[in-house]
């Protein structure tokens, strides 16, 4: 790999990139990974299984959400230096209509039964631990023409069809420049992303809420939104990473990637560590100076058991503190750690890791035993968690390789490729 | 002029001409030396054989000094010198020190990078002997130099002088010390 790209243009592919033959492969993984799920609800609680897979559908949705905002962001700023992991982005956005259909039982579930499956407000006849039930509590009162359960389908499906119209006009700008070259599609992606940066940081924010932070309704927290942001644009650079590291083993990408391109993802992936801890750290600490006991529960729960002993889940808020923040953020200042191939690969994979820790650490104490105490930490709901971030996984990287070849590797008429191309310090 | 010169200066045309008269510079050996150009050449620097700067390590050390005077301060402040229940909070917690802890770091590690680069680049500098030089002038203009200081462990001046003409160097003259 060299530092300076000044043969690249020659080294510019004007065919198509060769579809793998691995898309079908994923697709198998996928659906192994959904049917080892499906298992699992005759093993455990259905409520258990499917909390799990509300975490490896948000999981990847995350990702998707990342590379969709990261586009917009690098078409608003009108940089140059990422159009080649941009294509990528563009390749992963296709993975939204999947991920919208991987969400709906959820959802379905939510219809049926009691109602109280997964988001226990939507039953009002939910008997709380105080013997009151959700329709009398005053806290869900307050809240109840938020969360209810017509807005929450209402909304989700907002926010999948606004992820899955902005990523369908971000593609097709894109991959129609490719062919005529027009630069009015680099203009269309810019008012797209003045627009959709708007939209995609409200329904971020209302998923994450909906999705996620309602598993306790009774908690207030006004960083929510933005924790899940900082989570999304992590994971999609990691995932962003390991899409340009294999297309350069497989032989796509030489000549065309740089040591200064890893440099820059490199120090991306560095700020958004800091920007996650930043946020994570606020929520944290406004709630413990303020002291106030609708918002502290929430960090009890997930720190002593009723009889005043340590959790487990209070070593894996250790585990999230110390492996999501600090390890990345000292591995990540040195930069040799950014350009070599190895290492980059090991910290991408080791936060998209802890990713999955900080997603559980949020969703799985919302399921708990008779007297309300959030199961551990280590149980076999783990195994039906790993079923679905391999299940939802497997189809993401299934519709991102059934895009790959729909254009070329990258987007040789994107009028910033050149500079791209020569990416310097 | 004085016995020893303080080096040679060569002029160039063009920016490929002194990229590659720099990379031969480089390869044999020379220490005490530089390339004036009136605008940044991208890749001169790995042409030169110059290392990444080592002004990172300064805004390192800035960061820890800076993280551990903001721990210290808030203890010593609140913890032995002047222990004040606030809030039914501990008179110490890393928790309410963190924010100035990480305020400081960031003022620190500004200062130290700061710091750091006046330090190694030795800026500011009212004299050099080069400016002795009519060739200067248009060094900031359009044309390109080497300059190879005789404090260089290498340095020689015949041989200098030739590696430079090798190189394709015009107009190479002797600079006062």
């Amino acid at each position: 790999m060299s530092t300076h790209a000044a043969t690249a243009s020659a080294a510019i592919p004007s065919e198509t990139p060769s579809s793998c033959a691995c898309a079908s492969k994923f697709l198998g993984v996928g659906i192994a990974g959904i049917v080892l799920t499906i298992i699992g609800l005759f093993v455990s609680s259905g409520k258990a299984v499917a909390l799990s897979w509300l975490i490896g559908v948000s999981f990847w949705t995350a990702i998707a959400i990342g590379m969709l905002m990261l586009v917009m962001i690098h078409h608003i700023l009108d940089a140059s230096w990422s159009v080649v992991l941009r294509r990528q982005f563009e390749h992963g956005l296709a993975a939204f209509p999947w991920l919208a259909l991987l969400f709906t039982p959820l959802v379905i579930v939510s219809w049926t039964g009691s109602h109280d499956t997964i988001w226990k407000w939507m039953n009002p006849d939910y008997v709380l631990l105080n013997g009151h039930t959700v329709g009398h509590d005053p806290l869900y009162i307050k809240k109840s023409s938020f969360l209810n359960l017509e807005m929450f389908t209402a909304m989700t499906a907002l926010c999948f069809a606004a992820w899955i119209w902005l990523s369908a006009r971000l593609r097709k700008a894109s991959f129609s420049q490719d062919a005529d070259g027009d630069l009015k599609w680099t203009f269309m992606n810019r008012k797209t992303a003045a627009f959709g940066l708007a939209v995609g940081a409200i329904t971020l924010s209302l998923a994450a809420i909906y999705w996620i932070k309602s598993l306790e309704y009774h908690w207030f927290s006004t960083m929510y939104g933005v924790w899940y942001f900082a989570n999304c644009v992590r994971g999609a650079l990691a995932i962003g990473v390991l899409m340009l590291l294999a297309l350069y083993k497989r032989g796509d990408l030489k000549g065309i990637l740089n040591t200064n391109h890893l440099h820059s993802v490199g120090m991306l992936i560095f700020a958004f560590t800091v920007f996650w801890a930043y946020v994570t750290f606020s929520q944290y600490f406004l709630i413990w100076n303020a002291n106030v006991p609708e918002e502290t529960f929430w960090y009890n729960l997930r720190e002593i058991t009723r009889a005043g002993e340590p959790s487990q889940w209070k070593y894996v808020g250790m585990l999230i503190l110390f492996g999501h923040f600090l390890f990345p953020f000292l591995f990540l200042l040195s930069y040799k750690n950014k350009i070599t191939h190895s290492r980059i690969t090991f910290i991408v994979r080791w936060i998209l890791l802890m990713i999955v820790v900080d997603l559980i650490y949020n969703v799985a104490p919302a399921l708990k035993d008779s007297l309300g105490e959030p199961l551990p930490f280590l149980s076999l709901n783990l195994l039906w968690t790993a079923t679905s971030i391999i299940g939802v996984g497997g189809v993401f990287f299934w519709a991102y390789l059934k895009s790959f070849p729909k254009t070329k590797l990258i987007p040789i008429r994107d009028p910033r490729i050149t500079e791209c191309l020569t990416h310097h310090e | 002029m004085s016995a020893k010169p303080y080096g040679l200066i060569a002029t160039f045309d063009t920016t490929p001409s002194v990229y590659h008269a720099a990379e031969q510079v480089r390869d044999a050996g020379y220490k005490n030396w530089d390339c004036i150009t009136p605008f940044p050449i991208h890749g001169l620097d790995k042409a030169m054989g110059l290392k990444r700067s080592n002004v990172p390590k300064f805004s390192l050390c800035g960061g820890l000094l800076g993280f551990t005077t903001g721990m210290s301060l808030i203890f010593y402040t609140s913890y032995i010198n002047y222990p004040l229940v606030v809030g039914g909070k501990p008179y110490f917690s890393p928790l309410f020190a963190f924010p100035v802890s990480y305020e400081l770091t960031i003022l620190f590690t500004a200062f130290a990078t700061i710091g750091g680069m006046f330090f190694l680049n030795g800026l500011p500098m009212h004299y050099h002997p080069v400016l002795k030089s009519d060739k200067i002038l248009s060094g900031m203009d359009d044309k390109f130099h080497i300059v190879i200081e005789s404090a260089d462990p290498k340095f020689n001046l015949a041989l200098t002088k030739a590696l430079l003409e090798k190189a394709g160097g015009k107009d190479i003259q002797e600079l006062e010390a």
